[in-house]
């Protein structure tokens, strides 16, 4: 069967997009940045993952506001990366695995997650800012995606507490798939920023680390946050946290986090986390007697 | 305007709630800024920018806002900013302009609010 075997939680800033381009890596401004996602991309290179089940918010760029869901699936072989206004970005098409990803899709509706799917559509850099750190692209990306976004743009958004269940959905979904695949997920976004009004440039650090601590070990607290809350605490695009929530909903109860690197430059704190889930005892205990 | 909706209550002042009472009055506006995200919307605004707002439909405030690059009061009418940062990119301007612009600050007075402030 499929399994989840960690999980992540990134940024998905774009400029991250446009200073990787440019190829300011080891700019001493941008370094941090990169640097921190390093033992990220060797990790995912050493469980090699066969898919990233991404959950991440589309802003306005595929899917516009005269029909914008709460939640979509997206379908297909091959996704175009976005352009949002720039042009191009010479990065290959993500790739997909429409079997896996119409599982999903086909498990969550019958468990009364009413998703939206879309096809053939390109994804913006919700999922294709972080990408290349993960993952290497030459001559193409090394596994497939499943990309499942969410509405943090247009109130009403669905509460962090239903983020939170369709990660575990998700779960079950992933494990009643046949097929032996073992599955990463990833959610994107945050963590404090606030980029309009003239409340921009709003940053709380004390905020991120507790919501860091929390999110690994006690998530139920972050399901009873109110948007305002988060808006309060981390600045209004902070919001996009209520997707790491579905990440963590689809990760077991005890976390390991093997890996963070916390950089807030200008913005928005940028933020990359890599779990993996603690062995119970009484797995550990099986195994060893296993290996007498 | 009547909501019972508790999501947009008791948010921080500076900040504008993007909801569906908001996407419904200024949907013309926010597709107009989203169209830059094709080649030939940026070229057709490059080429005419009154044109361009005249096709797109903008009422007489909307152009407006947009010939002063009021990228503030573009927010308070009721923009989403993730459609107006494709239009920063059609008019040559990083986030981080955009920003300082929003908070009523020189660029270099915003930077130096900043953790790096020499980072572009």
């Amino acid at each position: 069967m499929a399994r989840i075997i960690g999980g992540i939680g990134t940024s998905h800033v774009p400029t991250i997009g446009v200073a990787y381009d440019k190829g300011r890596q080891e700019d001493p401004v941008w370094a941090p940045l990169f640097e921190g996602y390093k033992p990220v991309a060797k990790w995912l290179a050493e469980k090699q993952p066969d898919v990233l089940l991404f959950f991440y918010n589309d802003h306005a760029t595929t899917l516009f506001f005269d029909l914008y869901p709460t939640f979509a699936l997206g379908v297909g072989e091959r996704f175009p990366i976005a352009d949002e206004g720039a042009g191009l970005r010479g990065l290959p098409d993500i790739r997909g695995d429409v079997d896996f990803q119409a599982h999903i899709g086909e498990a969550l509706v019958n468990e009364e997650f009413d998703l939206a799917f879309f096809q053939n559509k390109p994804i913006d850099h919700g999922i294709a800012s972080p990408l290349p750190l993960l993952w290497p692209h030459e001559p193409d990306w090394p596994g497939t995606v499943v990309p499942i976004a969410i509405n943090v743009l247009q109130y009403p958004l669905p509460t962090a507490r239903r983020c939170y269940r369709l990660g575990q959905a998700v779960r079950r979904a992933v494990e009643s798939y046949p097929e032996d695949l073992k599955v990463v997920v990833v959610g994107t976004g945050g963590l404090s920023h606030q980029i309009h009004g003239e409340r921009t440039g709003f940053n709380n650090t004390e905020w991120d680390l507790d919501f860091l601590e929390t999110l690994r070990d006690e998530p139920e607290r972050l399901t009873q946050l109110t948007h305002a809350d988060y808006v309060r605490l981390g600045g209004a695009e902070s919001v996009e946290q209520i997707m790491w929530l579905a990440m963590r909903g689809a990760l077991g109860a005890s976390l390991e986090e093997m890996h963070r690197n916390y950089y807030l430059m200008t913005t928005t704190a940028m933020t990359v986390v890599t779990y993996e889930e603690r062995e119970t005892a009484a797995a550990a205990q099986q195994r060893e007697q296993e290996v007498a | 305007m009547f909501t019972q909706n508790p999501q947009t209550v008791a948010m921080p002042e500076g900040t504008y709630v993007f909801d569906l009472r908001t996407c419904n009055r200024r949907l013309a506006f926010n597709r107009f800024f989203w169209n830059m995200i094709r080649p030939e919307a940026r070229q057709a605004f490059w080429d005419d920018e009154e044109a361009a707002m005249r096709a797109a439909g903008l009422d007489d405030e909307e152009m407006a806002l947009v010939r002063a690059r009021d990228w503030l009061g573009i927010v308070q009418a009721g923009v989403n900013f993730f459609v107006l940062e494709k239009w920063a990119r059609v008019v040559r301007k990083t986030n981080l302009e955009v920003y300082a612009i929003m908070r009523g600050e020189s660029f270099e007075e915003f930077m130096q609010t900043r953790a790096v402030p020499h980072a572009r």
